[in-house]
């Protein structure tokens, strides 16, 4: 192979420093430059004397010299250029090369840029999600806080509401014993009367706000069952005629045909529903007619009840289904403002939903829908679903009351006394296993609520035991936990003071047939 | 004139070549451009005595940690400012990591660690327990904000002051 010509080799080697812009200095080991060589200017550097301090004439020079050994800074931006700095020490002094690296750098910068707004913007996506985070810990604290109130708020008037129960069972009962022995003085009949629709309005104000809070407190479990439509309009129809035909009001309850015979649904709060609407219509209604109307239709039970009522402004519409709310006008009629919220809210409960689809100074129409499929098979529906129980009086039978609230304890030896029972009683838990076990009643209905030792504790001791016969639980409670507890201690029934006659007579029938 | 040189250390978008701006050019950018590599700038600085002083301003790319690049940088520096993005906690952290470092590399010089963007007090990461702790070792803190001006000059004045002395 031929050798290269130095004229080649030149002009490769000038072409290389070109391209490179190469630039190089050197420092003497006094510390001033000697000589240079390139294109200082390229770099910034201009001015340059020989024999002069070379920190004071180059600047990112301060601090390096002298350097003992090979050291290249790359990327040095000193106001104009980026070059890669190379210092070589050598015996004389330091050679110092001047590299262009502007296209790298810049290749570089825009690279780096991009890794680096990238982590910023990470970076800013986690504090924002951890303050997301942070706002949701805090929402949640104060739900559990919320939630809280509403069951301190729920317990107390559960409470209250027991400790009302109790007494006005004792007026309802006494009331209607009172009114079972005919009295001929018709004064004495309107006075009981009177005490009577006062109690029982008391009742059901209790029972509205005690079902009001529960359903705040979501503690309102449904209890599906089979349930017969027909019948239930029916009674429906008992129940609101006498009111109807006070005011003068027509009764319109009608029943599509396809409606099928028996459906699944909480058929009490299903009435509970129906008596709020209907009951509103006729209380609001001065003359005309209430219409009941109920459909089926793919698994819904489709429901619209209409009065001819004064109707509800649209302001008020928006406000119908807010608990306590009762326009000004409307504020003489007696009612705590509770019915429609109830209503609305165990509507939405129940799959469903119910609005005021139309409303005009003569009538309002309300209308609405709860998820209830068809029943295909009977099985022991007769014996669950209402109207259908037809007592199986064993008059050999006998009872033992236990309850701590005297009046209480002897109303509800009368009624089982009329039913034909022997009754037997006792006043508290302890004595209550003591007769049961001496005794040994076919029946015991347990009051659950006592002092010292409650119901539950006596019903366990009992079961504990082996006393095998079957236990009713009597509580003013009608919290589902409380009664799935009852069950569980070992009671084989469950009824809510203020218990009526007949209620309790089909119940202790129902218990005792097994 | 006396001629020092100075090194911006810290993590990268904290805010180093800002200040550099602000201290130098009196300007400020609200758009964040990287650095790569190394920019020197110089300023002359007169000091509370009326000395004079040449600032050799090394503004040393971002890292979290000391890469062997970075360190021949730190050569013949006599002080450095160490910056903190007052709105990234783990800029501090890295700071106090990078002071162990060039520490190590370099050996002992006068330091000031700058918490900078004071402006955004809302995105405040930094707490007055982690500052104390610091000052509790004599170490100087300074609040800056390059966007604002605040704290700048007396962050490299202070520094060159600790210099002079050392």
């Amino acid at each position: 192979m031929a050798a290269i010509p130095s004229s080649v080799v030149k002009y490769v080697r000038t072409l290389w420093m070109s391209e490179m812009v190469i630039t190089y200095l050197f420092v003497n080991s006094d510390g001033n430059l000697q000589e240079w060589g390139g294109h200082p200017r390229y770099y910034g550097l201009s001015n340059l004397t020989a024999g002069q301090p070379v920190t004071e004439q180059i600047f990112f020079l301060e601090g390096l010299l002298p350097a003992n050994h090979t050291e290249v800074l790359q990327f040095m931006n000193m106001g104009g250029s980026t070059a890669h700095v190379h210092i070589l020490p050598c015996h004389h002094g330091t050679w110092i090369l001047l590299l262009d690296a502007t296209v790298e750098h810049e290749r570089q910068q825009q690279i780096q840029q991009q890794v680096n707004e990238l982590s910023l913007l990470n970076y800013r996506q986690t504090q924002l999600l951890n303050q997301i985070e942070e706002a949701r810990q805090g929402l949640l604290e104060e739900k559990q806080h919320l939630e809280e109130i509403i069951e301190v708020k729920s317990r107390l008037i559960a409470s209250l509401s027991h400790e009302l129960r109790t007494p006005l069972s004792s007026i309802i009962g006494y009331t209607d014993l009172l009114d079972k022995a005919k009295q001929e003085d018709e004064k004495t009949t309107n006075y009981l009367t009177t005490v009577k629709n006062n109690a029982s309005y008391l009742l059901g104000l209790i029972d509205n706000i005690l079902d009001q809070a529960r359903l705040e407190a979501g503690k309102v479990e449904l209890q599906p069952s089979h349930c017969d439509v027909k019948q239930l309009l029916n009674d429906l129809k008992a129940l609101f005629f006498p009111a109807a035909q006070d005011k003068k009001l027509e009764l319109e309850f009608t029943l599509q045909r396809n409606i099928p015979s028996k459906i699944m649904v909480d058929s009490l709060r299903l009435r509970q529903i129906l008596i709020n609407l209907v009951s509103n219509g006729i209380k609001f209604t001065q003359v005309g007619q209430i219409k009941l109307e109920l459909a089926w239709e793919k698994d819904k039970l489709i429901f619209l009840v209409q009065d001819t009522g004064p109707g509800i402004s649209p302001e008020a519409q928006e406000k119908v289904f807010i608990p306590f709310h009762r326009e000004a006008e409307t504020k003489h009629i007696q009612g705590t403002g509770l019915g429609l919220t109830i209503s609305y809210q165990l509507v939405n409960l129940m799959g469903g939903e119910l609005k005021v689809v139309e409303s005009s100074p003569s009538g309002t129409t309300f209308s609405g829908f709860v998820v209830a499929p068809e029943v295909y098979h009977q099985g022991i529906v007769a014996l669950t679903q209402e109207g259908n129980i037809i007592p199986q009086i064993s008059v050999d039978a006998k009872i033992l009351v236990v309850d701590d609230n005297s009046v209480i304890r002897m109303l509800t030896e009368i009624y089982l006394k009329t039913g034909g029972y022997t009754v037997i009683t006792a006043c508290s838990g302890e004595e209550g296993i003591e007769i049961a076990i001496k005794e040994q009643p076919n029946l015991v209905l347990m009051d659950l609520l006592m002092p010292d030792m409650d119901g539950y504790i006596a019903v366990q001791r009992l079961r504990e035991q082996q006393f095998i016969e079957p236990i009713i639980a009597l509580s003013a409670s009608n919290f589902d936990s409380d009664y799935e507890y009852a069950l569980n201690v070992g009671c084989n029934g469950y009824l809510t003071k203020p218990v009526d006659a007949t209620k309790l007579l089909e119940k202790v029938a129902l218990i005792l047939k097994g | 004139m006396l001629q020092k040189k100075i090194c911006m250390i810290g993590d990268f978008a904290v805010g180093k070549t800002s200040l550099v701006a602000r201290f130098v050019t009196e300007g400020f950018s609200d758009k964040y451009m990287t650095t790569v590599g190394v920019k020197i700038d110089t300023k002359i600085v007169t000091l509370t005595g009326g000395q004079e002083v040449k600032l050799i301003l090394w503004d040393i790319a971002g890292n979290d940690a000391l890469t062997t690049a970075a360190t021949s940088y730190l050569r013949g520096a006599a002080g450095y400012l160490l910056v903190v993005d007052g709105t990234r906690r783990p800029t501090w952290e890295s700071a106090l990591q990078l002071q162990k470092a060039v520490m190590a590399a370099i050996g002992e010089k006068p330091f000031i660690f700058l918490l900078n963007k004071s402006d955004l007090s809302e995105q405040w990461e930094i707490t007055k327990s982690m500052v104390n702790e610091q000052l509790a070792q004599g170490h100087t803190i300074i609040h800056t904000s390059a966007k604002m001006g605040k704290g700048v000059e007396q962050a490299f004045e202070e520094l060159a002051e600790k210099m002079l002395v050392s």
